[in-house]
């Protein structure tokens, strides 16, 4: 099957800083692919990379195979291609309703709301709809991110850290809601430091450190990996300094 | 429901009767004068209040409507039938090209981006002297005859009578700019203005939409402009003083900034204020000052709206309340 987004040899330079460095991914529909590694990794400039905010120096993106990355953002979101950010995002003093019907008023759905309706229902937050997304615990709010980004429709999802901040039974509730979706057929990228998490739900994990990729591979697979058990624990920092 | 519509039947009643009512030709000519700046001012909402761009370059598309106007009477004799039509397309289709390049950018460079090309619009009025005849201005402007089918040509130069040409198109102003802001367009313009970067990840072009609410208030901006022009019957390079940008400001944050009922109404306020502080000469600016300052500081909703919620009785409060 080939893939609904790819990455190619994507690299991202700011000045004389070299954010990424010649990454490759792909990723299915119905698939889940996390992207870890550790802070200031590059994680993030990825994500801005695959939805226009950053455009790489070099490389493409590829959504069905067609290259989207010299669009600007909103054409990209249009185009299937939706995320919520790590910091939470939302419009404030608007009600859950209005906010959540922003993806599909931007397709020009005949009936924003009702869209808005089913995904506050998806994420279980249509009984609040009405109030405004100001007075939601830190923890809704990140479900309405997720109910703002349904909304839109997308066809590859991009997750910046959902389960951050969560406690357990809110994180476990936001992992349910993730197999659901890929259950529906979202192709879904997950940036997300909490290791149980990314274990449980993933189909493949990709490592970046320093801006390059360093390793691919089923769950299980990665966690094995001693390049990564190397750049999360930093084993063998004598014999880097001697290098 | 019912009775939000009987209210605006009696809004529209009491605003058809007020020549009926006021025989002063100085209370008549401060109507006119406030409805022009109501139809500037609801468009100055639009981009303001909606999209949520503080836009300083407003007074300047007033000015160019009122020079396109007095140019197009004193070289062609286009009467104002012609000339506001023309007056408000030419400042729209100038907000667009502009606005297709500045709004890109946000918050202070915005501002002053604006504020520059007002300046840049008054220094053109001073020194095209050929066309303009700088600081001498363009007098002679005329208020043209009404054609009616079956009634011929029918004069409308009397206050009481052009007040009615302004009123009208100040209400087909307000429809427009509500059948914007209550349509997906409007909605957008929210959007954007609560968080940009979300709707722009959303599928929503900031761009296009702030460039909508700025070319269509500046349209407004012009037609009144044009207006203007006609009815005082001389334009100047004072039309661009910053004075004009900041009345209008005033008219749309403490009327009640994204609500079109509060700038319109503003516009009112502010027309009639400064001048029923005229028995108090010497205190008037400072009073003046003072109400701007508190209310801009701790009415972040403007003044009208909280005035009326608080006055009005218990029942009718929630409700109010509930409109943004």
């Amino acid at each position: 099957m080939p893939a609904l987004l790819e990455g190619r040899g994507v690299t991202v330079r700011f000045g004389g800083l070299t954010a990424l460095k010649n990454v490759d991914l792909a990723v299915g529909a119905g698939e889940v692919l996390s992207v870890i590694g550790p802070n200031g990794a590059g994680k993030t400039t990825l994500f801005n990379v695959i939805t226009g905010r950053v455009r790489p120096t070099e490389g493409s993106v590829m959504l069905r195979g067609q290259a989207i990355q010299r669009m600007p953002p909103f054409r990209i979101a249009r185009l299937g291609v939706v995320r919520t950010f790590q910091k939470t995002e939302v419009f404030g003093p608007l009600s859950l309703l209005d906010g959540v019907a922003a993806g599909a008023l931007a397709r020009d759905d005949p009936d924003p709301l009702a869209r808005a309706r089913e995904a506050l229902e998806t994420v279980g937050l249509l009984d609040k709809a009405d109030l405004s997304a100001q007075q939601l615990s830190y923890g809704d709010q990140r479900l309405l991110e997720l109910a703002q980004a349904l909304a839109a429709r997308p066809a590859v999802l991009l997750l910046d850290e959902p389960a951050s901040g969560m406690n357990h039974q809110e994180s476990a509730h936001i992992v349910r809601l993730i197999g659901e979706l890929r259950t529906r057929g979202l192709a879904i990228i997950l940036v997300e430091h909490n290791m149980q998490v990314v274990m449980k739900i993933s189909d493949r994990v990709i490592v970046i450190n320093y801006g390059e990729k360093i390793a691919e591979g089923e769950p299980a697979q990665v966690r094995a990996d001693p390049r990564v058990i190397e750049a999360y624990l930093g084993v063998d920092h004598s014999a880097h300094a001697h290098a | 429901m019912t009775r939000h519509r009987l209210a605006t039947a009696a809004v529209c009643v009491a605003l058809f009767a007020v020549p009926l009512a006021v025989h002063d030709e100085y209370y008549l000519h401060l109507c006119i004068v406030a409805g022009i700046f109501a139809i500037a001012v609801l468009g100055l909402d639009l981009i303001v209040g909606y999209v949520g761009q503080l836009s300083l370059a407003h007074a300047a598309f007033f000015a160019m409507g009122a020079y396109t106007s007095a140019l197009l009477f004193v070289n062609f004799k286009w009467s104002m039938w012609l000339g506001l039509p023309a007056a408000a397309i030419l400042t729209g289709v100038i907000a667009f090209v502009l606005g297709s390049v500045i709004l890109r950018t946000r918050g202070h460079r915005f501002i002053i981006i604006t504020v520059v090309f007002a300046e840049l619009m008054k220094l053109v009025a001073t020194n095209w002297v050929d066309v303009t005849r700088g600081f001498m201005g363009l007098p002679g402007l005329e208020i043209p005859k009404l054609y009616v089918p079956g009634l011929g040509a029918i004069d409308i130069a009397s206050k009481a009578h052009f007040y009615y040409v302004v009123l009208v198109v100040a209400l087909l102003a307000f429809l427009l700019c509500r059948l914007i802001v209550r349509s997906s367009i409007g909605r957008k313009f929210v959007l954007i203005r609560e968080n940009e970067a979300l709707a722009e990840s959303l599928g929503i072009s900031a761009l296009r939409y702030s460039m909508i609410a700025f070319a269509f208030g500046a349209v407004l901006a012009g037609a009144a402009g044009s207006l203007y022009a006609h009815y005082v019957g001389f334009v100047s390079p004072d039309l661009f003083n910053f004075s004009y940008v900041t009345i209008m400001l005033i008219m749309v944050i403490l009327g009640g900034k994204g609500t079109l009922v509060g700038p319109a109404l503003g516009a009112v306020i502010f027309t009639f204020l400064p001048e029923l502080l005229r028995e108090a000469s010497h205190w008037r600016m400072i009073i003046f000052a003072t109400i701007l300052i508190v209310a801009t500081l701790f009415m972040p909703r403007g003044i009208i709206f909280p005035l009326v919620e608080h006055l009005l009785p218990q029942r009718w409060r929630t409700r109010h309340a509930s409109t943004p």
